[in-house]
């Protein structure tokens, strides 16, 4: 049975059903992208922590040219390692009947009996390599389904050189390639690009490097330091080639998913904020003005007998219902949307299984964030209510106190209708609730810039930065640095228009104690093809004493034009140089240094020698060209640009795309919650006033216009303030979400703002449709008898 | 000055049958029961009826804010119980000044602009300046409503109301929320409009003490008229007492 008080509320919620609906709405969708995020960085680091658990991932890794077998026991010996696994890591080029250009990839050895001890497989469909058998191959899963692959389907391999056909066993994942891509490509090309896994006899016997390994991971003692390991590992492997060991925050697919959780991070902290901020300021205004409208019932209860408290009890009950539909269907959006979401990671990700799993944290996150903003603002405004000796209140309200606003005051008075003038006064006469308003609005304003900003940041990406840095069609890569001569036969194949060799070294580079390890790469002068392009978008001319580096690269370097950098070379006779930076590079994906071609091969100590060539292609000769390609085993990655851009397309754009069309529906909702409930509760406030209007003789549009005129008013100061906020919000949140695999250009279009304020125009419009209509049916009688 | 009461003149308001019912089944409430009644242009009517007698339910007809459940309610040519919305509306603009027991002022605006307000949309007003003079107020006219007494506000409230030069001014219980004093001072505003304008002037009220300065006075019970009387020599507002 309800208690009468419990009646009152449950009708007042009936009666206040739009405003009501909208505050929870509004809410939910903060508390919705807040339990989203939360739930995708639980899912995605519960799942990655277990994964490497069951599937021992490695701490360290070190790629180095050949060491001998008996090396693994010296390795194993060092302070700070607990587990050892050596292999070897080559790469492939591959034949596929279905597919026109060559595809590449890598083989990696597994022990010829047994499970190896680190970055054990995760077998998803057939089976394990038969123990002594021949002629078997495991496929990593990317792969698998980009080709449409299966157990049992032949495979034709060319490992060093020799032409062989192997019989799929199974498909595999790896703790190692979670991200499965081309060594130094940001984007996978999961079609042209796959790992593969044999036995070691195959491989060592393919390659001539049987009782020799060229990869090791390993895993630290409890308690060891990983950078002191790693020296002790890269003083060891120097003899052998060694290429720099790395621990697991340098492992490139581990910063992939530790990038994606960093963005999610940021999303689910900047956004969420945004809206609750949102949320809480239109709750609080709600209330408080719902709570004035009530005076007479609070001095009425009071004057029968009920404390304060219970009042207050009362209103929070009141308020109490909207936070629990706000965190309900919060909860149901979130976790529809993160299921939605997981799915799309499954294109980017390789887990054994990436489920959504709900972080309970976030949903009491959300509670106690509804119920304190409502609280706080039932408090208020009870208090004041409370306040007053009811027989005070139970008398109407005395007229509030006015006087000419500032506008009249300018000597704009003769300008000013009667309605413009009740409203402009009724504005000014509260400049708090105007300001809140104003704040309200002009957030929601501001949330609808940062969607758009995102999707121009991708589009331009997409449509404009891809062709201005890389003019060319086809990056190639050979097996291994070769004369510069090839890059003639290269030109000779049929469609190409234009060829410039390119130079690839692996280094790492040095500054204050920080240091990355990265690709070299080689500019040309005049370059027609690949360019370093500043901020502005202008060339920067290839240096030959110097370095160009990514942007990106110098931030976390904590670098500036002019700084001298130490370059290490990983490869070769391994040479160090100090250099200075020369210019700034604003690249979109991944973080490297660019020098001369001819400077590199100084530096590195080697002749006219390249690592592979950038082509202008006839697209009309496209096929035959890539005919002509599988023919000529030194060249091991193709790179199309028009399969990166769809398979960036594909994945990173489509997955940005789809989180930004969530948030700019809750944007949506947002700007139209604070824009209704604004104007409903305009209505409520002044329902006698306006009524009296009426009654002596104003028509249902006159008395529109001054609400019309008041919401226009706060629409015209708060619109242009949150498109500025807008923008701000925008810069802090892309400039932090840039990571060193990706980065979004900031592009503010007009568009963005046109669609923001035409949002807001539109809310705004409708708004007054419902006041115009609530007006029709507003009671002129019982308005006027007595105050309610 | 108009002409008294008895004028053989057409009515202003030709009222037969008036019947209001709110509500239906076990919950109708007959808050009209067939009234049959001519108010005619000048007089100074007071509307007298103890609470629940129907007599609001009855202004707000003649105002144009509700319409009849039943029976013939006209004001001179106009249909008031079949006309609509919009109607309703130019006729309440037009020909009506109503007067309410709590002012009912918009409190953003001054006195001057509570008044200006309406004679911005009537056709031959008065000046605001004028109309206030009339209630007396010409010193307080740009005082906003929160800076005047209660019956200062009560005779904005006035000046507003005739300040379109209605044909008809309604006071629902005019002076109910004011002393004696005060309340005297609002009734010679009413009674100075009525005189100088020849506004039909209906007042209603539960104070039987204002009888005295009406022409005519009816009594209300039970949503019908009980009686009715003439007042030869109509007593000045500032000699009533309660």
């Amino acid at each position: 049975m309800l208690s009468h008080l419990d009646r009152k509320l449950l009708r007042d919620l009936v009666r206040l059903k739009g405003q009501a609906a909208a505050v929870s709405l509004v809410m939910a969708c903060g508390l919705a992208m807040l339990i989203m995020a939360r739930s995708l960085i639980h899912s995605l680091e519960t799942t990655r922590a277990a994964y490497y658990q069951a599937n021992h991932f490695a701490d360290l890794f070190a790629s180095l040219k050949r060491a001998p077998n008996d090396l693994g026991a010296r390795i194993a010996a060092l302070p700070g390692v607990a587990t050892v696994q050596t292999d070897l890591a080559v790469p492939v080029t591959l034949d596929l009947p279905g597919l026109a250009e060559p595809a590449s990839g890598l083989v990696r050895s597994l022990p010829d009996f047994g499970a190896p001890e680190l970055n054990r497989l995760f077998l998803r469909r057939g089976a394990w390599l038969s123990p002594g058998a021949r002629g078997e191959v495991l496929v990593g899963e990317a792969f698998a389904k980009a080709n449409a692959l299966n157990p049992g389907d032949p495979l034709t391999l060319l490992l060093n050189g020799r032409r062989q056909t192997f019989r799929i066993a199974g498909i595999v994942l790896s703790p190692e390639y979670i991200f499965e891509s081309r060594p130094g490509a940001a984007l996978p090309d999961s079609r042209t690009y796959g790992i593969f896994w044999m036995p070691y006899k195959e491989v060592a016997t393919a390659w001539n490097l049987y009782g020799a390994f060229n990869h090791v991971a390993a895993t630290l003692a409890p308690g060891a330091s990983s950078p002191a390991v790693i020296a002790e590992l890269d003083r060891l492997l120097v003899p052998y080639g060694g290429r720099g060991a790395y621990g697991r925050k340098d492992h490139p697919s581990h910063i992939r998913v530790t990038d994606e959780i960093r963005v999610l991070t940021i999303l689910s902290i900047g956004f969420p904020a945004i809206f609750l901020c949102v949320a809480s300021f239109m709750t609080n205004s709600v209330l408080s003005r719902l709570l004035a409208l009530q005076r007479e019932q609070i001095a009425i209860l009071k004057a029968f007998g009920f404390s304060n408290r219970q009042i207050a009890a009362h209103y929070l009950k009141f308020a109490f219902v909207m936070v629990a539909g706000g965190v309900l269907l919060g909860l149901l959006g979130g976790v529809v949307l993160g299921r939605q979401l997981v799915g799309m990671y499954e294109l980017m990700f390789r887990f054994p299984d990436l489920a959504f799993q709900l972080d309970f944290s976030a949903v009491a996150i959300a509670l106690a964030v509804g119920l304190g903003a409502v609280t706080l603002g039932v408090f208020s405004s009870v208090r004041q209510a409370a306040r007053l000796p009811p027989a005070e209140a139970m008398r109407p309200e005395p007229p509030a106190s006015y006087a000419p606003s500032g506008l009249e005051r300018l000597g704009l008075k003769r300008l000013l209708s009667h309605s413009f003038r009740i409203a402009v006064r009724n504005l000014e006469r509260r400049p708090m609730q105007a300001l809140f308003t104003v704040a309200g609005l002009a957030l929601a304003t501001a949330l609808l810039i940062l969607p758009n900003t995102f999707k121009a940041g991708i589009a331009d990406i997409l449509d404009f930065k891809w062709d201005v840095v890389q003019r060319q069609d086809i990056n190639l890569g050979l097996v291994e640095p070769s004369s510069a001569r090839i890059a003639h036969e290269l030109a000779q194949l049929p469609g190409v228009t234009s060829l410039e060799p390119s130079r690839l070294a692996a280094v790492r580079i040095h500054f204050n104690g920080r240091s990355r390890q990265i690709g070299l790469r080689s500019l040309l002068p005049n370059a027609r093809h690949s360019r370093a392009v500043d901020h502005a978008g202008r060339e920067i001319p290839p240096p030959t004493d110097g370095l160009i580096v990514s942007a990106k690269l110098a931030e976390v370097l904590g670098a500036r034009v002019g700084d001298l950098l130490v370059v290490e070379a990983l490869e070769g006779r391994r040479p160090v140089k100090t250099l200075p930076i020369t210019g700034l590079a604003e690249d979109f994906t991944g973080i490297a240094a660019y020098m001369e071609l001819s400077a590199i091969n100084r530096f590195l100590g080697e002749g006219d020698v390249i690592t592979g060539a950038s082509l202008g292609l006839d697209l009309d000769k496209r096929g035959e060209f890539l005919a002509a390609l599988k023919k000529i085993p030194r060249v091991s990655t193709v790179a199309i640009k028009e399969s990166m851009r769809k398979s960036f397309r594909e994945t990173t754009a489509q997955m940005m795309g789809l989180i930004q069309s969530i948030y700019l529906m809750f944007s949506v909702v947002v700007a139209f919650g604070v824009i209704y409930n604004n104007a409903r509760i305009s209505l409520a406030e002044r329902a006698r006033e306006l009524a009296t209007l009426r009654v002596i003789g104003m028509t249902q549009h006159e008395v529109g216009a001054i609400i019309v005129i008041e919401l226009v008013i706060l629409a015209v100061l708060a619109v242009p303030l949150g498109l500025v906020m807008g923008t701000g919000f925008a810069t802090v949140i892309i400039s932090t979400v840039s990571t060193e695999t990706v980065r979004l250009p900031l592009v503010f279009t007009s568009y963005t703002y046109a669609f923001a304020v035409l949002v807001v125009v539109t809310a705004s419009f409708f708004s007054a449709l419902v006041v115009l209509r609530k007006l029709k049916q507003l009671d002129l009688i019982a308005t006027l008898k007595a105050p309610e | 000055m108009k002409s008294p009461p008895q004028s053989a003149a057409t009515p202003v308001f030709h009222v037969r049958g008036l019947t209001k019912v709110y509500g239906a089944g076990t919950a109708e409430v007959r808050a009209l029961a067939g009234v049959d009644l001519d108010l005619n242009a000048g007089e100074l009517v007071v509307l007298l009826g103890p609470s629940g007698s129907g007599k609001t339910t009855l202004l707000n007809q003649l105002g144009g804010l509700d319409i009849p459940t039943a029976g013939e309610l006209r004001y001179r040519d106009l249909d008031l119980a079949h006309a609509d919305e919009a109607r309703l509306t130019r006729y309440r603009r037009e020909s009506v000044g109503f007067v309410f027991q709590f002012y009912n002022l918009i409190p953003s605006l001054t006195a001057r602009e509570n008044v200006g307000l309406i004679t911005e949309l009537a056709r031959a007003p008065l000046t605001p300046e004028a109309a206030l003079g009339m209630v007396g107020l010409t010193s307080r006219m740009d005082h906003f409503p929160a800076q005047l007494s209660g019956g200062e506000q009560q005779r904005v409230a006035i000046a507003r109301a005739i300040a379109k030069r209605p044909e008809v001014l309604l006071c629902d219980e005019p002076t109910g929320a004011l002393d004696v004093k005060t309340g005297i001072t609002v009734l010679e505003a009413i009674r100075r409009a009525n005189r100088e304008l020849g506004t039909l002037t209906v007042i209603i009220t539960h104070n039987a003490v204002m009888a005295a300065m009406a022409d005519r006075v009816i009594r209300f019970s039970d949503g019908r008229v009980q009686s009715e009387s003439h007042n030869a020599n109509p007593a000045a507002p500032d000699t009533l007492q309660w």
